[in-house]
């Protein structure tokens, strides 16, 4: 396996987690909240879809989805809902920064971009930035 | 021996100058990438230059733009970190841009704003001629940055 089918199987990993972990975080929310988690929601669909799309035109398999994810702590109100969905966005930015080491031009941008994109959905959900996003935590 | 020297010495001058050690040559010269690094670093210092002017003439504005100021400060010093080459470059420490800041509060926001989105811009296509590794910082760095104007768009927004 090349670095770059390496790299996207493991941006298609996270995105997989990330929709998952949405349909939980959204069941805990309501209003805006739950709306924004929708919307985040299919921005992770579309990115997943995406990714697969790529790896199938390069030959490689995309790696599955699990069935099932362990969260990394309970989700048991909105308070914890928030917080899964920024720590969601926290893990997609980092695998895309791995995704920015490769040295196609047109993976290397499209890596960035959906970095910026996740690191403001992560700032969304946690009020708050970081110096580092995607190398940190 | 001694009385030799006056008569020698230029000889090996000019020879030295024509095949010599490397300390009669030429400095080193910078290679691409490290120019860019550079001005990246620039850059981080032309932003600082700005938030410390806003932060100085706006204090309302202080508790949303320090914590930006810190992150740009977080970034200064990984990018000065990542000049390594040529051995003894003198990294640079000086602004290259001082625009007038916006006369009031939410034209300084909007400033901001503009700056950090060039910002992103200018990292952005900078990560074509990079290495792996300072591909990703110019990338983390640019996402910090798109994060920057969603939380200056939103200060505008709210005044």
């Amino acid at each position: 396996m090349n670095a770059s089918v390496a790299a996207l199987q493991g941006a298609l990993a996270a995105e997989h987690a990330a929709v998952y972990g949405y349909g939980v975080a959204g069941a805990m929310l309501t209003g805006s909240a739950q709306a924004d988690a929708r919307a985040d929601w299919t921005a992770h669909q579309v990115a997943r879809d995406t990714l697969e799309a790529t790896l199938a035109k390069v030959g490689a398999t995309p790696v599955a989805a699990s069935p099932a994810y362990a969260l990394p702590f309970s989700v048991t109100g909105a308070a914890s809902a928030a917080r899964l969905a920024a720590t969601l966005e926290e893990g997609v930015t980092r695998a895309y920064l791995g995704l920015v080491a490769v040295s196609d031009p047109a993976l290397r941008a499209f890596a960035a971009k959906a970095m910026q994109a996740s690191a403001n959905r992560a700032l969304a959900w946690s009020g708050s930035t970081v110096a580092f996003p995607g190398m940190t935590g | 021996m001694l009385a030799a020297w006056p008569t020698t010495l230029p000889l090996f001058l000019a020879l030295s100058a024509c095949k010599g050690p490397a300390v009669l040559s030429a400095p080193p010269t910078v290679s691409p990438q490290t120019q860019t690094l550079l001005h990246a670093v620039t850059a981080e210092q032309n932003l600082i230059w700005i938030y410390n002017r806003a932060i100085a003439a706006y204090s309302a504005l202080g508790p949303t733009l320090r914590p930006l100021r810190a992150e740009h400060e977080a970034h200064l010093a990984q990018l000065r970190a990542r000049v390594i080459e040529p051995p003894g470059k003198q990294v640079p420490g000086t602004v290259t841009a001082k625009p007038a800041l916006g006369v009031t509060g939410a034209a300084a926001l909007a400033q901001l704003r503009a700056a950090e989105q060039d910002a992103v811009t200018t990292l952005m296509s900078r990560l074509n001629a990079a290495s792996p590794s300072l591909a990703q910082l110019y990338a983390s760095i640019a996402a910090s940055e798109a994060t920057h104007v969603s939380v200056l768009g939103a200060r505008i927004g709210a005044r």
